[in-house]
C-alpha cells in the first residue's frame, strides 16, 4: 500500500518534483510558494480544479451539416471539370483548423490555472488515442479534447462510456459502421487490449460478444453528434467474461471495470505517466487498490498518489525524460518568454515525435526513453537555441530564402508570414548583479533550470565557459550560458 | 579489401582527426572508446558495418504508386478497356517480356534490366489489404499482419536483433523524420535532410576555431559518468560494468548521456564525410536525386551505414494522373540512373541493393477525374550489382479482382525476408517473426 510522505520531507526539491509532474514545472518563485503552503494544500489546489477552467471552444469549432457538405463535394466532382474547389476549400480549412486547435491547446496548457487538468487531458488523449489523420475533422477532435477535459479528474468508468459514444473515437476505431450482421471488432478489441484490461486478459470470444454489444452506435452526419440506431443494434443475449444477458455497450464497460486486471492496467499507466518508467508490481498493486477503493474516481486517487512517499522516491525524482509537450511548455516558462508561433511549434513537436491530435497509432505515445534518439536529442538542443536566440540563430535568417531543410522547424513559403522571433529578455531570467558573480550565477540558473544543484562536472564546465568569455558579461554570453545549460542530458529530465 | 576487425575507435580516430585537426582527442573521449569497444567485442560476431559489407537502400514511393502504369501489361486488352485515358500505348512501352514492360520514361531502368541488374517483382502485397495511407504505410514499415498494430519497424527489429555494438549510424534516413521502419527498442539510426543540419548549433555563429561554447558543449556531451566507466584495460573483464546496450536496463541519465555521445560522434563523422567527399557525378535536379546523391557520398566516404532510407513523394494521383505520374517516373528514372552511375564509378555498385516500395498500388479502372484511387497489389523493384535480373512473381489478373483491385501473389515480407537472409545475412525469421518463402532475386 502507499504510505504518506513525512512532513519533514516536504522541501524545495519535493515541491519542485510535484510541480514538474502534476503541472508543467514551476519557476523558483512558484516552487518556493508551494513549499511554503505545505504538501496538503498544494495537492488540494491541484486536484480541486473547478469547472471554471473549461475554456471556450475556438470560434470555428462548431458542428456542421457534414452530409450536405459531402454531397456538395460529390456533385462538384461529378461535374467532372476537375477543379474540385469545394473539396480543396474544405481540406484547407480542416488543415487550418487543426493547426489552430494545436495552438489553442498549447496556449491552454501554458496559461491555465489548473495545470493538473491539462496534464490529465493529455494523459487521456494518449490513453484513448485517436488521430486526426483518420478522423479528418477539427470539430470532432476539439469535442473529444473537451470531453477529456471535463472528465480529466472525474470518473474513469464514466469517461470510458462517454468515449464509446465520442464521434472521433468511433470513426478512428470504425465503431460507427459496425453492423448487426457483421459487427466490427476494431473498437471491441482495443477497448480491452488498450483501454481497460490489457492483453491476455480476455478471449477472442469476448471480443466477438463485445463487438455485438456495441452495434447500433452511429454518428448523425447532419449534426456531427452521436445517435443510437436501435434497428442496427444486436440486442440478443450475449456472454461476456462469464456474464450472460442482453448486454449492451455500457454493460460491457461495467463488467470490464470489475476485472482486477482493469485497475492494474490503469494503475500502471498512471504511475508511468506521473512517476516512474518502470514501476514495481507492488506499487502497481498499491495504486490499483486505491483505484478499486475509490471506484475509479481520479481526484482522490491522484490526491493519494501525490501525497505518497513512493511518489517522491529516488527512483522517481528527476528521472523522467520530458515529453515534447512538457519540454516546450516548461522551457518557455523557465525562459520567461512566449511560445513560438503556431506553425513553428507544430513543426518542432513533429520533429520531437509528439504531434497533438495525431498519436502515431492507437497505442498512443510510449514516452520515457522513446522520446530520445540522436536526432531528437540534437533537435531539442537546437530548438532551445531558437527559443533563446530567436531567428538570429538560423543559418539564413531570410525566410524567403529558406527552401527545404531548414533545421526542420521553420521553413518554406508557409512561414513567410510568421513574425520573426526576437532573442529573450535576459533580465527576466538573470538578475543583473549576478552577471559578474559566476559561481552564484551558475547556482541560480541551476536551481531555475534543473530545480536541483548539478553534478560537479557540469558545474565546472559552466564556470569555465564564463571564464573563457571574460570580461564579456553581456547578453550574448548570458544567452550562450543558458543554451549551454540546456544542451545537456540533465535538462531533458524533470 | 581489408578484412581485419575495424574497431569503432580506430575508425573514429582516423576520420575525426582528419576532420577537426584543430583539437586532439581529449582523455575523456579516449576512456569512452574503451566502453564502445568492449560492447563491440562482447558481440559474438564482428560488429555489423556497411563500411566493407553490403548496403541496403530502401526507397519509399509515398502516396500509393500506380504500379499498373509503371510495369504495364501492354498485351492485355483489359488494361486498355479499364483505362481509356490513362492507358499507355503498347508501342511506347519498354518491353520486358511478351506481356509486360516498363513505363516509357524508365529508360535507365530498362538498360539496367538488360544489363542484368534489375529485378521486377510483380503482384506484391499482403492479405487483407488496407487502403488507408497511414495504416498501410504502417503495415509495410512494421511488416505486421494487417490486423495487428505494431510499433517497431522491420529495420528497427533488424537493428535490435542483429546489430548489437554497431555504430549509431548503422541506419541513416534522409528526410525530416525518422521513418517508422527504423523504430527500435534501442533507438538506432540518424535522420537528417542535409548533413549541416545534423549538428549542434552554438548560440553565437562564428567561423574559424571552435567557440568556448562549443568546446564546453562537447565536454558536457562527451563523457559518461566516471562511476560507470570500465577499467582502463580492455581485456574483456567485468562486462557488467559496461552500460547495457538496450534502453531497458539503463537509467534515464545514462541513456541520455550515451545518446548524446552517439549524436556527437555521428554528427562529426557525417559532417567530415560530407566535407571530404564531393560528388563528381552529375545528378538531375529534385529532392529524390539530392537524397540519393547524399547517400552515394556517404557510401563513398566510408560511413559504416548498413541501411539507408530515402523517399519520393507525390504518388497519390487521384486526379489528372497522366502528367504527374509521367513526371514522377522521369524523376525516378533520372535519379536512379545517376545513383547507379555514381556507385559504379566508385566501384561500390556490387555491394549496394536498392529496393522500392509503396504503401499500395492503385485501382485498375481509372476514375472520373483522370486519375486512379487507392488500390492494393503493385510491383517492386530491386536493383544492384548483385541482383538477379528478371521478372518475378506473377502479373496479377486484371479481371479477377478484389473489390476492383489487383490481387497480390507475393507477400512483401518474402522480399524483406530474402533481403534479410541473403543480403544483410541476418536471420529473417528472428526479425520478422515468421519464415516467409524467399525469392531468387539475389545472385
Amino acid at each position: 500500500m502507499l504510505s504518506s510522505l513525512a512532513t519533514g520531507n516536504w522541501n524545495f526539491a519535493t515541491a519542485a518534483h510535484l510541480l514538474n509532474r502534476a503541472a508543467f514545472g514551476g519557476t523558483p518563485a512558484e516552487i518556493e510558494a508551494a513549499r511554503g503552503k505545505g504538501l496538503a494544500k498544494v495537492v488540494r489546489e491541484l486536484v480541486d480544479a473547478s469547472a471554471a477552467t473549461i475554456p471556450p471552444a475556438p470560434a470555428w469549432a462548431q458542428p456542421r451539416n457534414i452530409r450536405e457538405i459531402r454531397m456538395a463535394i460529390r456533385e462538384e466532382k461529378n461535374e467532372g471539370d476537375g477543379r474540385n474547389e469545394k473539396r480543396r476549400e474544405f481540406r484547407q480549412m480542416e488543415g487550418e483548423n487543426i493547426l489552430d486547435l494545436r495552438r489553442w491547446w498549447l496556449n491552454q496548457m501554458m496559461t491555465t490555472s489548473a495545470p493538473l487538468v491539462e496534464k490529465m487531458t493529455l494523459f487521456w488523449h494518449g490513453h484513448f488515442a485517436t488521430s486526426v489523420e483518420k478522423v479528418r475533422d477539427g470539430y470532432w477532435m476539439w469535442r473529444q479534447n473537451d470531453l477529456f477535459r471535463r472528465h480529466a479528474l472525474g470518473n474513469f468508468a464514466a469517461l470510458t462510456k462517454e468515449i464509446s459514444r465520442d464521434p472521433a473515437m468511433m470513426i478512428y476505431l470504425d465503431l460507427q459502421q459496425s453492423r448487426k450482421e457483421h459487427p466490427n471488432e476494431n473498437w471491441a478489441r482495443e477497448l480491452m487490449e488498450l483501454f481497460t484490461v490489457g492483453i491476455g486478459n480476455y478471449s477472442e470470444a469476448d471480443i466477438r460478444e463485445s463487438a455485438r454489444a456495441f452495434t447500433g452506435y452511429r454518428i448523425d452526419m447532419t449534426t456531427q453528434q452521436f445517435r443510437f440506431a436501435p434497428r442496427q443494434a444486436d440486442v440478443g443475449p450475449k456472454t461476456f467474461m462469464g456474464k450472460t444477458g442482453p448486454l449492451l455497450g455500457d454493460d460491457i464497460i461495467g463488467i470490464l471495470m470489475k476485472q482486477p486486471a482493469c485497475a492494474q492496467f490503469l494503475a500502471r499507466k498512471l504511475w508511468r505517466f506521473f512517476a516512474e518508467d518502470d514501476p514495481s508490481p507492488q506499487i502497481v498493486e498499491a495504486v490499483a487498490a486505491r483505484l478499486r477503493e475509490h471506484n475509479f474516481e481520479m481526484r482522490p486517487v491522484l490526491s493519494e498518489i501525490f501525497s505518497s512517499k513512493e511518489f517522491y522516491s529516488d527512483a522517481a525524482m528527476r528521472t523522467q525524460i520530458k515529453s515534447p509537450v512538457q519540454y516546450l511548455i516548461q522551457t518557455t516558462k523557465l525562459l520567461a518568454t512566449d511560445p513560438p508561433a503556431a506553425p513553428v511549434a507544430q513543426n518542432a513537436m513533429r520533429q520531437m515525435g509528439q504531434i497533438l491530435f495525431a498519436p502515431p497509432n492507437v497505442k498512443g505515445w510510449d514516452g520515457g526513453k522513446a522520446w530520445v534518439s540522436t536526432s531528437t536529442l540534437l533537435f531539442r538542443y537546437n530548438f532551445a537555441n531558437y527559443l533563446i536566440n530567436g531567428d538570429a540563430m538560423r543559418p539564413n535568417a531570410d525566410p524567403a530564402k529558406q527552401k527545404g531543410g531548414d533545421l526542420g522547424f521553420r521553413r518554406g513559403p508557409a512561414f513567410v508570414n510568421v513574425p520573426p522571433r526576437d532573442p529573450i529578455d535576459v533580465s527576466k531570467v538573470i538578475p543583473t548583479e549576478l552577471r559578474t558573480k559566476p559561481a552564484e550565477l551558475v547556482a541560480h540558473l541551476s536551481t531555475r533550470l534543473f530545480q536541483a544543484p548539478v553534478p560537479d562536472k557540469e558545474r565546472e564546465a559552466f564556470l569555465q565557459y564564463l571564464k573563457a568569455r571574460e570580461p564579456d558579461t553581456g547578453d550574448a554570453t548570458m544567452r550562450g550560458l543558458l543554451h549551454l545549460m540546456m544542451s545537456t542530458p540533465q535538462f531533458q529530465l524533470a | 579489401m581489408d578484412t581485419s576487425l575495424h574497431t569503432r575507435r580506430q575508425f573514429l580516430r582516423t576520420s575525426m582527426l582528419g576532420a577537426a585537426a584543430s583539437w586532439t582527442l581529449p582523455v575523456f573521449l579516449e576512456k569512452t572508446f574503451f566502453a564502445l569497444d568492449a560492447v563491440a567485442a562482447d558481440a559474438a560476431t564482428q560488429a555489423v558495418t556497411g563500411k566493407d559489407g553490403t548496403i541496403l537502400v530502401v526507397l519509399q514511393m509515398a502516396g500509393g504508386n500506380d504500379g499498373l502504369n509503371m510495369v504495364v501489361p501492354f498485351a492485355d486488352d483489359a488494361y486498355y478497356k479499364a483505362r481509356p485515358k490513362l492507358g499507355i500505348p503498347a508501342d511506347k512501352i519498354l518491353k520486358l517480356d511478351s506481356y509486360a514492360g516498363l513505363n516509357p520514361n524508365l529508360t535507365g531502368l530498362k538498360s539496367l534490366f538488360d544489363e542484368g541488374h534489375l529485378s521486377v517483382i510483380q503482384g506484391v502485397g499482403y492479405p487483407n489489404p488496407n487502403r488507408s495511407h497511414f495504416r498501410s504505410t504502417e503495415i509495410w514499415q512494421t511488416a505486421s499482419d494487417a490486423d495487428r498494430n505494431e510499433n517497431e519497424g522491420w529495420l528497427g527489429k533488424y537493428f535490435d536483433n542483429c546489430c548489437a555494438g554497431a555504430d549509431p549510424t548503422v541506419g541513416v534516413a534522409i528526410g525530416d523524420q525518422m521513418p517508422q521502419a527504423f523504430v527500435a527498442r534501442t533507438p538506432t539510426g540518424v535522420t537528417f535532410s542535409r548533413p549541416e543540419q545534423f549538428r549542434w548549433i552554438p548560440s553565437e555563429k562564428r567561423n574559424g576555431p571552435m567557440s568556448a561554447e562549443e568546446t564546453f558543449f562537447r565536454q558536457l556531451n562527451g563523457a559518461t559518468d566516471d562511476d560507470a566507466a570500465p577499467p582502463t584495460t580492455n581485456d574483456g573483464g567485468s562486462i557488467a560494468a559496461i552500460p547495457g546496450s538496450t534502453r531497458a536496463n539503463q537509467s534515464a541519465v545514462d541513456f541520455l548521456q550515451r545518446t548524446a555521445l552517439d549524436a556527437q560522434l555521428s554528427s562529426d563523422k557525417i559532417l567530415a564525410i560530407a566535407r571530404k567527399t564531393k560528388s563528381t557525378m552529375p545528378y538531375p535536379p529534385g529532392q529524390l536525386a539530392a537524397s540519393l546523391s547524399l547517400i552515394a557520398r556517404m557510401i563513398a566516404g566510408g560511413l559504416p551505414t548498413r541501411v539507408y532510407y530515402a523517399s519520393q513523394g507525390g504518388f497519390d494521383t487521384h486526379a489528372g494522373q497522366l502528367g504527374t505520374h509521367d513526371r514522377l517516373m522521369t524523376d525516378l528514372n533520372a535519379a536512379l540512373s545517376a545513383f547507379v552511375a555514381d556507385l559504379k564509378e566508385q566501384g561500390n555498385f556490387d555491394r549496394v541493393l536498392l529496393m522500392t516500395f509503396s504503401e499500395f498500388g492503385r485501382r485498375v479502372a481509372e476514375n472520373a477525374n483522370g486519375g486512379t484511387d487507392h488500390g492494393a497489389a503493385a510491383p517492386m523493384f530491386a536493383l544492384g550489382g548483385a541482383v538477379k535480373a528478371g521478372l518475378f512473381g506473377k502479373y496479377p489478373s486484371l479481371t479477377e479482382l478484389d473489390h476492383g483491385d489487383l490481387k497480390f501473389n507475393t507477400d512483401f515480407r518474402s522480399i524483406y525476408g530474402t533481403i534479410l537472409d541473403r543480403w544483410l545475412k541476418a536471420p529473417s525469421e528472428l526479425v520478422l517473426g515468421h519464415k516467409f518463402s524467399s525469392l531468387p532475386i539475389i545472385g
